[in-house]
Order: C-alpha cells, then sequence, then structure tokens
C-alpha cells in the first residue's frame, strides 16, 4: 500500500498484485513464457560435483568428440552460477550433505538429472550401510540408466530435458508461480550434515 | 635375509610374548598376548620396522574373537622392507577396548580411526579417536562385524 504524498491524493494498490498481472500479461499473451523457455533450454549450465566414477563419462561428454556445449551446456565451477546438477553416479551419506548444499546454493529455476545405475536405486551397492538414494536429497527429472551410461547417453539426457522444459513451460512456471509446479519439494528425511559440526 | 630367517628373528624378538607365529609368501604373522602389545610394539620398533603400513582386525563369531593386526615393514632397513610382519592379537569380541599404538607408531593414527569406525573398537590413548569415512551414525552400527546384517531386498520392487 502507497499512502498519500501531501498533495491531497491518496494511492491505492499493491505492489504484489500489480506485479503478478504485469507477469501473467507477459508471459500470457505476449508468449514472452515462450522466450524464457527457449533460453533456459539453451543454458543449462551443470554445476561441477563429481560424487562418483561416473565423472569420467561426464568429462568425455564435454570433450571435443561428444562435445555436449553445442546444446548449451557447460560445465561451470560455482554452484550459484548454475541452473542445473547433474548427480554422477553413487552419493555416499557425506556427499548427499555436499550435494543438498549445492543445490540449495544453485538459484531457480534449476533441474536435476541422475546418471548411472547406482543414481536409480543405488546399484551395485543397492543394498550399503552408507549411500542416500538421489531422489530422497534432491528432485530428479531425468534419469540416466547404465553403468556408467555412455557419454552419449549424457547428450540425450540434456535434450530430453530440454524438450521437456520447453513441453512444459518449467522455467516460464517457474517465474509466474515462483515455484516448480511440477515438482514436489524435496525435503530429506533425515539431518544430511549432522555429522559435519564445522 | 630369506623368510624363515626373519621368523626366527621376530620369534627370538619378541621371545616370551609370543603366541603363534604362521609363515606366508613375504609375510610374518605373529600374535602376541594383549597385555603385551605396546612392549612388544616398542621392540620391533627398536628393530628397524619403523611404520604401519596396515591396522585391520578380523572378527571370528564362531570363536567369539576379534583379531586386531598391525601390518609393519620398514623403510631404514634394506633388508627388512622386502617384508611385511603382521603383529597381532584377540580380544574377546564384547570387549571394546585396546591400547592404542599411536604413541609406538604416528601412522597408525588414520588406520585406528578405521577400525573404530568399522569395529567400533575404542583405542585408549588415541589423540583424535573419530569416525575417518563414515558417518558418525553409521559407524554406530559397526558395519564390519559379522553380525552386521545386510538389507537383503531386491533391486527391481514389484
Amino acid at each position: 500500500m502507497s499512502k498519500g504524498n501531501g498533495d491531497g491524493k491518496v494511492y491505492v494498490g499493491n505492489v504484489d498484485v500489480a506485479a503478478k498481472k504485469a507477469r501473467k500479461l507477459l508471459l500470457g499473451k505476449l508468449k514472452l513464457g515462450k522466450l524464457v523457455d527457449w533460453g533456459t533450454a539453451f543454458s543449462l549450465w551443470p554445476v561441477h560435483l563429481t560424487t562418483s566414477c561416473c565423472g569420467c563419462e561426464f568429462a568425455a561428454a564435454w570433450s571435443p568428440r561428444y562435445d555436449n556445449e553445442q546444446h548449451g551446456a557447460l560445465p561451470w565451477v560455482g554452484s550459484r552460477q548454475t541452473n542445473m546438477i547433474l548427480i554422477e553416479g553413487t552419493v555416499t551419506r557425506k556427499m548427499a550433505c555436499a550435494l543438498r548444499v549445492v543445490w540449495e546454493q544453485m538459484p531457480q529455476p534449476k533441474f536435476a538429472i541422475a546418471m548411472g545405475a547406482c543414481a536409480l536405486d543405488g546399484g551395485i551397492f543397492y543394498n550399503s550401510y552408507n549411500i542416500v538414494r538421489p531422489w530422497e536429497v534432491v528432485p530428479v527429472d531425468i534419469y540416466i540408466p547404465g553403468c556408467p551410461p555412455r557419454p552419449e547417453a549424457v547428450a540425450r539426457a540434456i535434450i530430453e530435458l530440454q524438450r521437456k522444459i520447453r513441453r512444459e513451460g518449467l522455467a516460464s512456471k517457474f517465474v509466474e508461480e515462483g515455484w516448480r509446479p511440477d515438482k514436489e519439494y524435496v525435503k530429506p528425511k533425515e539431518d544430511l550434515c549432522a555429522w559435519w559440526k564445522g | 635375509m630369506n623368510i624363515d630367517e626373519l621368523a626366527d628373528m621376530v620369534r627370538n624378538l619378541l621371545a616370551e610374548y609370543v603366541v603363534n607365529v604362521e609363515i606366508g609368501k613375504d609375510l610374518v604373522h605373529v600374535e602376541v598376548k594383549e597385555e603385551n602389545i605396546i612392549e612388544a610394539a616398542k621392540r620391533m620398533k627398536e628393530a628397524g620396522f619403523d611404520h604401519v603400513k596396515d591396522v585391520t582386525a578380523i572378527d571370528y563369531p564362531k570363536e567369539g574373537v576379534i583379531k586386531i593386526f598391525y601390518h609393519l615393514s620398514s623403510y631404514s632397513k634394506k633388508d627388512l622392507s622386502r617384508y611385511i610382519v603382521g603383529l597381532g592379537y584377540s580380544i574377546p569380541r564384547d570387549k571394546n577396548s585396546v591400547p592404542s599404538l599411536y604413541g609406538v607408531w604416528t601412522s597408525a593414527d588414520f588406520q585406528e580411526r578405521e577400525v573404530y569406525e568399522g569395529f567400533g573398537i575404542v583405542f585408549e590413548g588415541h589423540p583424535d579417536l573419530r569416525p575417518l569415512l563414515l558417518a558418525p551414525t553409521v559407524a554406530e552400527l559397526k558395519p564390519l562385524r559379522k553380525d552386521f546384517i545386510v538389507k537383503e531386498e531386491p533391486i527391481f520392487k514389484k
């Protein structure tokens, strides 16, 4: 609410409502949402968080032979400048803390791809006492099967995620609503960083 | 020096502490009594075994004992550096407090921490005894003991 400014006029209005209306106009009627989705789909920057051995394939996927940068994806060092996380294989109980911290540092809208059999349901470590399932830590969009997946499979997952973003309008829906309407907020059941007393 | 001479050397060195000696390929395993382990370790160090390569524990649930082994070798003496000597002792399974050999060999530091997190054996006198690789909640389960039951389930749930 904006109050009077002294010369008798009183402006009444809600800034939040006005902003929401403007957003709906821009993203809905003027189809700017498609531009947002297009832009997001071709700037999926994965963060460097190598949790396991699938990191080798991740590295190969950006080598000159499989050049994934042609899809607009560029591995970047800082989690605060990225919007995608590629979970590379097994996530141990201690690494789950790092994964969650990195995930929470990344700006919205953000996407997660789980890579390898271990990230699906444990793989060969399915009954280990020291791993967590990545989908218990972060909301995963795309799963890549394989042990390890080929670099082509990584490229396929990125293209599939681009299609999903543009088909379902994930990025523009985020701008409109303020959250990802298609994904529930994943909250880890236990305190993942309880072991770390820094 | 061949392996038999090494075994004799170790036998003479530890004399009254020795319980059992096993000879393998480039490896001599000596078992001593638990109460004599620190004196035995000091004698071994004076003889030239200057570092610990590995500390491990083996669980024998049927016999009800856990054997703790320190694998020793040498950097300073050339003829000893070819071999590994396992110096160990057995404790009852329900006992979980043993003397630390950190005071004798500093290189036992991290490896005693690994045995601590896997088997729940507390090394008395260790300066920094906390789990090394596992989270404390997992270490409480003592996952390397034989009676730790690993969850069995099919990968593909019905």
